[in-house]
């Protein structure tokens, strides 16, 4: 009973590592206040469950996930790419809200509030993910395989134009950069791994609706990247881990279910405002938001 | 129909309107997305339900209570605000902290009222009047001249009375206001009370007209900045002409979509507005490009 629930709470902390670094390449290196990362879950979760659903091999729900949050990340970056601070947050907010209203709206696709349930495990080379340890192994292996990507990224050439970007736009075109193309491009690949995360969730839960993509999912993943420090992988992978072990204990307090999920909200929340208040770089944070 | 969906974006224009007029109040002094608004609304709402469904009170007074609460919640969020001002943090983080406020007001709702839909049930369901071949009910005559009556009543605030002018001061320029003796710290106390009891206003009109539950102040917030938006954001006369422009399409928007898109409506025209018009009908101080 107990190493069910411990696989559980790695299995999540493995998809939030995917989500939080994710973001992190769109808010800490490239300074894109980027409220709208849910949507690209959204995205991969639903593509990857309705093509599974019709019977496609795994790998390729899973990629595809991946790839249409990219196209949809890339399109995104297209109208939002002049914008800052305060416009692209509410931009980037709009566009979860409009990704979630289809969500919930377009039901011959979707089938609406009612969600897809059934999603089919993963199996791949013939092996399958079906009991909780082997999908642990397979999202550690994914978590892995992203977080070294990412590190990847943000080291090489191109990781230190798009931080260049983020200190000083104009200094950077100056210097031949093109910084639209860059924003465009971190923020795709960003919205390529939010999709991953996405396609492992809904083949994890074997359910999704569209309220577990709303707003509220969006406080844990903020939090996450805020609490570790912005442009920190480092920070990034130690405040997931905290982040969603920390309200487990309410769950042993006996407090009903109805009650812990928002408690878990509260206590988000509250961390949120005060890190912002006295530590608005984080732990591991190398810069401040703007 | 053509003359019901002009009533329906009345209706719904006029509490957008509300909605936005307190927020963008609030945005032109202090500059910066106050998106916890949407949970002064909320909260004022379930509040009201709480004093005149729950406990029993006389309706008059639950209503002005309900109002005073609004103002002193919103006050309340202006002193936490005011830690972040402390440190000289940008409008950016502000928007991040208001956004962590709104989530736990709302989370606080879910866990005292719970996840429910909760009527107040004050007014019966009244058979609609026929107005030109529309059908309008009382309550809906009421929102709309009640909102009209304040949003006067905020206009000449702002024009005439002197803390109005202090405002309008701060935000054109907050260190010359400063320089004359205007201490911007209480006009933003000033802007957070009066914007926060008009969202309370807001609250038990939306309250008395749909059913309330925990997100619904979210709901309304994407609305009221939206249409702030549209009209100018830090322009209180923007945000009460693009509210109701908001009110309008998104009414008549569902001649060409279904009615669970109209959300998706409203930041589809956000999208339009953002990406080509940014300062809005009316705005004209701020530039997208500097801040």
């Amino acid at each position: 009973m107990i190493e069910a629930y411990l696989i559980h709470l790695i299995i999540l902390i493995g998809i939030y590592l995917i989500l939080a670094i994710s973001l992190q390449l769109a808010m800490g290196f490239s300074g894109l206040l980027n409220l709208g990362h849910i949507a690209f879950y959204c995205i991969g979760a639903y593509v990857s469950a309705l093509l599974a659903l019709n019977g496609f091999p795994f790998w390729l729900c899973f990629l595809a996930a991946g790839i249409l949050a990219m196209i949809f990340g890339f399109l995104l970056s297209i109208p939002t790419n002049k914008l800052k601070g305060d416009y692209l947050a509410l931009a980037t907010l709009g566009f979860s809200f409009v990704v979630y209203a289809i969500a919930l709206n377009w039901a011959s696709l979707t089938r609406g509030p009612l969600g897809l349930p059934g999603i089919p495990k993963p199996v791949l080379f013939g092996i399958s993910f079906s009991d909780n340890f082997s999908f642990l192994v397979l999202t550690l292996v994914i978590a892995l395989i992203s977080f070294l990507i990412i590190k990847k990224i943000v080291s090489s050439p191109f990781g230190k134009a798009l931080e260049a970007t983020r200190d000083d736009e104009l200094a950077t075109r100056v210097l031949g950069k093109n910084t639209f193309k860059l924003k465009s491009m971190a923020l795709a690949i960003s919205a390529f791994f939010a999709g991953v995360a996405g396609s492992l969730y809904a083949h994890y839960i074997t359910f999704i609706d569209p309220s577990s993509f709303t707003l509220l999912q969006l406080i844990p993943v903020l939090c996450i990247v805020i609490i570790g420090g912005l442009a920190s992988l480092k920070g990034t992978a130690i405040a997931t881990i905290i982040l969603v072990l920390l309200p487990e204990p309410l769950r042993f307090i006996g407090f009903p279910s109805s009650i812990v999920g928002p408690a878990r909200q509260i206590i988000y929340a509250l961390i949120l405002l005060l890190i912002l208040i006295y530590r608005p770089k984080g732990f591991f944070g190398k810069v401040e938001l703007e | 129909m053509i003359t019901q969906l002009i009533v329906n974006g009345l209706i719904a224009g006029a509490i957008y309107a509300l909605v936005a007029s307190g927020f963008s109040l609030i945005y032109s002094t202090c500059k910066f997305v106050h998106f916890a608004h949407g949970a002064v609304i909320a909260f004022s709402a379930y509040f009201l339900y709480f004093l005149f469904s729950m406990l029993g009170l006389n309706f008059g007074f639950s209503v002005v209570l309900a109002i005073i609460f609004a103002s002193i919640l919103g006050y309340g969020m202006n002193l936490i605000y005011k830690q972040f001002r402390k440190r000289k943090t940008s409008s950016v983080i502000l928007l991040i902290a208001s956004f962590a406020l709104l989530i736990f007001v709302e989370s606080l709702i879910l866990i005292l009222f719970g996840a429910d839909v909760k009527t107040i049930g004050y007014i019966k369901i009244a058979r609609g009047l026929e107005v030109f071949g529309a059908i309008i009910t009382p309550l809906q005559i009421a929102i709309i001249l009640i909102s009209l009556v304040l949003l006067f009543l905020l206009f000449f605030f702002m024009k005439k009375t002197k803390i109005g002018k202090a405002m309008r001061a701060v935000s054109d320029n907050k260190d010359v206001a400063e320089v004359v003796g205007i201490s911007s710290e209480k006009i933003y106390g000033y802007s957070f009370i009066i914007g926060s009891a008009i969202a309370g206003i807001a609250a038990i009109l939306v309250g008395l007209e749909q059913n309330l539950e925990p997100m619904m102040g979210t709901n309304l917030m994407i609305k009221g900045f939206t249409g702030a938006i549209i009209g100018g954001i830090g322009s209180v006369s923007g945000a009460i002409l693009g509210s109701f422009l908001l009110g309008f399409v998104e009414n008549f928007g569902i001649w060409f979509l279904p009615s669970g898109y109209k959300d998706a409506i409203a930041f589809i025209i956000l999208f339009i507005f953002l990406l080509f018009k940014p300062k809005g009908i009316l705005g004209i101080k701020r530039s997208v490009e500097k801040e």
